[in-house]
């Protein structure tokens, strides 16, 4: 947990854990109602071969799940308050393939005063294991400052 | 007005996949905890446990629709998010998603649609609202990256 604090700066930087799209996780991730028959319904994201049939060169995760690293960060920044009255904007801009190790980060970029407390507004992304930026996007957020 | 019998990709604005509704048990949640490796007591402890916002946006992605179906060989990818978290979605909750499309258009030949997807509890409280853009793959669609 890496709370945001009422004299948070614009700047401030914040890295979640390093998470990796393994084969099994992006499987449990995507293949739809767990534990039934049709477990993993085949998709981009769970079928090599179904992948392929597309023109894709593999099996990627979804950008879903780049969104709950993303979430995940959040919430750890401001508290659970984000689930009520947060919101992200993002570009999925490019494939996340299998094994990928993911870091999602956020930058504070604007600060205002609202009714309920202190607008946050973030510069959010994630990165894979070569720095290079799979999803990014923005982010706010409201730090309670009563 | 529900388009139950057209090809996904075909919908235009104002078409409306099928509504989906899901049960989220302690065990579905607890997969989607395992996929994104985020394992915070919030998402699992008492009564009130939240469902993780990654489960949230996984089951409202409009492949989830009933009535959603392609081609073999193609498939839909998202390409920007638009989320806004209303209210936490607590474990033992139904959730109803439906899904409208807003808009749709053509870049460099490659067909884009945009899903405005809503998420309510059993009693309609508001608890994430997206607006997602999709592009679809294979079949006739260009390759990713061309």
């Amino acid at each position: 947990m890496i709370p945001l604090t009422p004299d948070v700066e614009v700047g401030f930087r914040v890295t979640g854990p390093v998470k990796t799209a393994t084969p099994y996780l992006t499987r449990l991730f995507s293949g739809g109602w767990p534990r039934t028959e049709d477990w993993p319904a085949k998709n981009v994201h769970t079928d090599e071969e179904f992948a392929r049939a597309t023109g894709l060169s593999g099996r990627n995760a979804s950008g879903a799940m780049m969104q709950g690293y993303l979430a995940e960060l959040m919430v750890d920044m401001f508290g659970e308050g984000w689930l009520s009255g947060g919101s992200f904007s993002l570009k999925f801009v490019h494939q996340v393939g299998m094994d990928d190790s993911v870091t999602a980060e956020a930058t504070v970029t604007g600060l205002s005063n609202s009714g309920q407390g202190i607008a946050v507004e973030l510069d959010v992304s994630c990165k894979n294991q070569h720095g290079e930026v799979v999803t990014v996007g923005t982010a706010m957020g409201i730090i309670d400052a009563s | 007005m529900t388009e139950e019998n057209k090809r996904s990709d075909l919908l235009l604005v104002g078409d409306e996949f099928a509504p989906l509704e899901f049960y989220v048990t302690p065990e579905f949640s607890e997969n989607y905890l395992h996929a994104v490796e985020d394992h915070h007591p919030r998402y699992t402890e008492g009564p009130g446990a939240i469902v993780h916002p990654a489960l949230l946006i996984v089951f409202s992605n409009n492949t989830r629709s009933p009535s959603f179906s392609l081609d073999p060989g193609t498939a839909a990818i998202q390409t920007h998010e638009l989320v806004e978290y209303h209210a936490p979605g607590r474990v033992g909750s139904t959730f109803h998603v439906t899904f409208r499309v807003v808009d749709t258009y053509e870049k460099r030949g490659r067909p884009y649609q945009v899903v405005e997807a809503p998420v309510v509890d059993e009693n309609g409280a508001p608890i994430i609202t997206r607006t997602t853009t999709y592009t679809y793959v294979g079949g006739p669609y260009p390759r990713i990256g061309s």
